[in-house]
């Protein structure tokens, strides 16, 4: 039995690595792999005490139909089927509980359903900037949040798995804005 | 005796000896019993170790938190592994030590890990912008960091996921949640902290704190599963508040009756959180349902939950601890968790059927407790394990419950509740001149 400590070790340091490595694989796979579709939206910039500070992102779609026989509830899972835009912006057109045939589509959870709509959550709400550039990105954002073009979301996505890669503005990188304004 | 007593006992020896109030044979043999752990280090060693690795992994998150834009995604990732790779080195390294390394080491190692997990996590997380579903983040974190409770003995470590779960399990209480995403998993997640139980083989007594810790962490995890379980979907989604009230005073009833072996049972109620919280909560709903309009919610909750498998695994869990109990004749707590069943023996009374006129589970109740109160006080007279200070207090807030229920004049009840007062006060005067019994509940 003294060899069992040094199993349960031995287990749980590998199970320390295979969880963000599985992670990492599975987001690279999207990243690589993946649709890239660009979704309108808003970003205020708060602040996470684990992870700093981020860009608050809220995709401006919020609300999708609810097929007329879809049995659907509060929190359930719900698989988002997307369709881009002749303006290249991409929604959400219609909601299945199973993934659909073909097309691009994102795993989503729904709130409420009212009215045969249903609120939904997106499966990503953050993207994390550095900690001397949020407040740039902070004043950048407030000018540019009712342009007409607005922020939009540069979203990887692979099997209903969503990967936010990137923010921008008319086509150019949040970031390299944001460099070319701290300058 | 934890090591603080056996310290002041070792210290009073020479003094009694000198006294003549014992024999050297005897300070010998107390000695010899009493001797201090000298394994334990002081308390002070492990809170500072522990205060150390704490600083130290909340630096490191705050160091990752700053997001390193300028490097590329792969060095941020190194920046993410090689904490943990380090801190997996040292807990690796006190492994090896065994016996021989100091339990503030120990401590320091597993905590420093544990957080080096968490700060991974968090910055894999934060490289890939992925969604601030922090229950999930805490999932992850507290599983992963479980193993170093039990090979290395870490009471840090095991206060972290005690309160984890907990955490996790309060939030779960969503709406539409599946099974294995709610609270229903919190049974399961506190049963992976079995090896740290008391009376498993080769553990020694639980601290305080850890006990505290774990009492109050179960009751808001199987408190939650209560909650969850009720949810009633529709178009306005809510949950029966009368059902998890009955749910929750099973839970307590099970706490109450949780088996402890002999030592445990020998020692201080103080020292026994789940008997202490279980009980007060389970005589409050006991008064409460005295008054005959929550006798009626409380039966409308039994009949609720009867159907519920959650209600049918509580009560099967009861009986279990009960039959246990019985056998070790813990009488006092049998007769405070027995409240639990009244609703259902109303209930089985009325033959399911629901009467608003019906004032049978108020009066049994208020007979029930009072036989539970004549009961714990008979039972120290009787040289038996039993509370009569608890038993005079049920009684005298059992007598004011039903004076405030009566069209008595406020003359009448001033009176009653001033002969109420004064007898238990005499009562408590009376005990304290009693020698004390043998053996507490």
């Amino acid at each position: 039995m003294k060899a069992l400590p040094w199993i349960v070790f031995g287990i749980a340091a590998l199970a320390q690595w295979a969880v963000p490595v599985a992670g990492i694989m599975q987001y690279e796979q999207v990243l690589a792999q993946g649709s890239l579709v660009k979704i309108k939206c808003g970003a205020p910039d708060p602040y996470d005490p684990l992870r700093g500070r981020y860009l608050a992102v809220r995709p401006e779609q919020h609300q999708a139909g609810v097929p007329q026989f879809m049995k659907l509830g509060r929190g359930m899972r719900v698989y988002g089927t997307i369709t881009t835009g002749a303006d290249g912006l991409a929604s959400i057109t219609s909601l299945s509980l199973t993934p659909p045939a073909g097309g691009d589509y994102i795993r989503l959870k729904s709130d409420y359903v009212y009215d045969g709509k249903a609120s939904i959550l997106w499966p990503f709400d953050r993207f994390y900037i550095n900690e001397k550039l949020a407040p740039e990105a902070d004043k950048w954002f407030a000018e540019n949040l009712r342009s007409a073009n607005g922020i939009t979301a540069e979203v990887r996505v692979l099997r209903g798995r969503a990967v936010l890669a990137d923010l921008s503005l008319d086509g150019t990188p949040f970031r390299d804005i944001l460099r070319q304004r701290v300058k | 005796m934890n090591n603080s007593h056996q310290r002041w006992l070792l210290e009073q020896l020479p003094q009694w000896e000198h006294d003549g109030l014992i024999t050297s044979d005897a300070a010998q043999a107390l000695r010899k019993r009493h001797a201090v752990d000298g394994s334990q280090s002081a308390l002070a060693q492990i809170v500072i170790g522990s205060l150390g690795a704490l600083l130290i992994g909340t630096g490191l998150i705050a160091v990752i938190g700053y997001n390193w834009d300028d490097f590329s995604r792969p060095v941020r990732l190194l920046f993410a592994f090689l904490p943990l790779l380090l801190t997996q080195g040292l807990s690796f390294r006190v492994l090896q030590r065994g016996a021989t390394a100091t339990p503030w080491v120990r401590e320091t190692a597993a905590l420093l890990q544990a957080l080096a997990t968490g700060a991974c996590i968090a910055l894999v997380s934060q490289i890939y912008n992925l969604g601030g579903a922090w229950p999930d983040f805490l999932f992850w974190w507290f599983i992963l960091s479980l193993p170093l409770a039990w090979v290395l003995r870490s009471h840090a470590v095991t206060l972290f996921y005690l309160i984890a779960i907990a955490l996790w399990s309060v939030n779960q209480v969503g709406h539409g949640n599946p099974w294995y995403d709610s609270p229903l998993l919190y049974p399961l997640l506190l049963l992976g902290l079995l090896p740290y139980w008391p009376g498993w083989q080769g553990t020694a007594s639980l601290s305080i704190s850890v006990r505290w810790t774990m009492t109050l962490s179960a009751i808001l995890g199987l408190c939650s599963a209560a909650v969850f379980v009720t949810d009633i979907q529709g178009d306005y989604s809510y949950y029966q508040y009368d059902t998890y009230l009955w749910l929750w005073t099973l839970t307590a009833a099970v706490c109450v009756l949780f088996p402890l072996n002999q030592a445990g049972l020998d020692e201080a109620t103080g020292r026994k959180p789940q008997v202490v919280l279980g009980s007060l909560w389970l005589l409050g709903y006991g008064v409460a349902a005295t008054f005959h309009p929550v006798s009626r919610d409380i039966l409308k909750g039994t009949s609720n939950a009867l159907p519920l498998p959650w209600c049918q695994g509580l009560f099967l869990v009861l009986a279990l601890f009960a039959l246990l109990a019985a056998w070790r004749q813990r009488w006092a707590v049998l007769a405070i968790a027995s409240v639990a069943l009244l609703p259902l023996i109303a209930f089985l009374l009325m033959q399911g059927k629901d009467d608003p006129n019906s004032s049978l589970l108020s009066s049994l109740v208020t007979l029930h407790l009072a036989v539970v109160g004549i009961t714990l006080i008979v039972l120290e007279f009787t040289r038996r394990r039993g509370a009569p200070r608890l038993g005079a207090a049920l009684l005298s807030v059992l007598i004011i419950a039903r004076m405030t229920d009566s069209h008595f004049s406020l003359l009448a009840k001033g009176s009653a509740f001033i002969a109420v007062g004064a007898a238990f006060l005499a009562f408590n005067f009376f005990m304290s001149r009693r020698p004390q019994a043998p053996t507490p509940v």
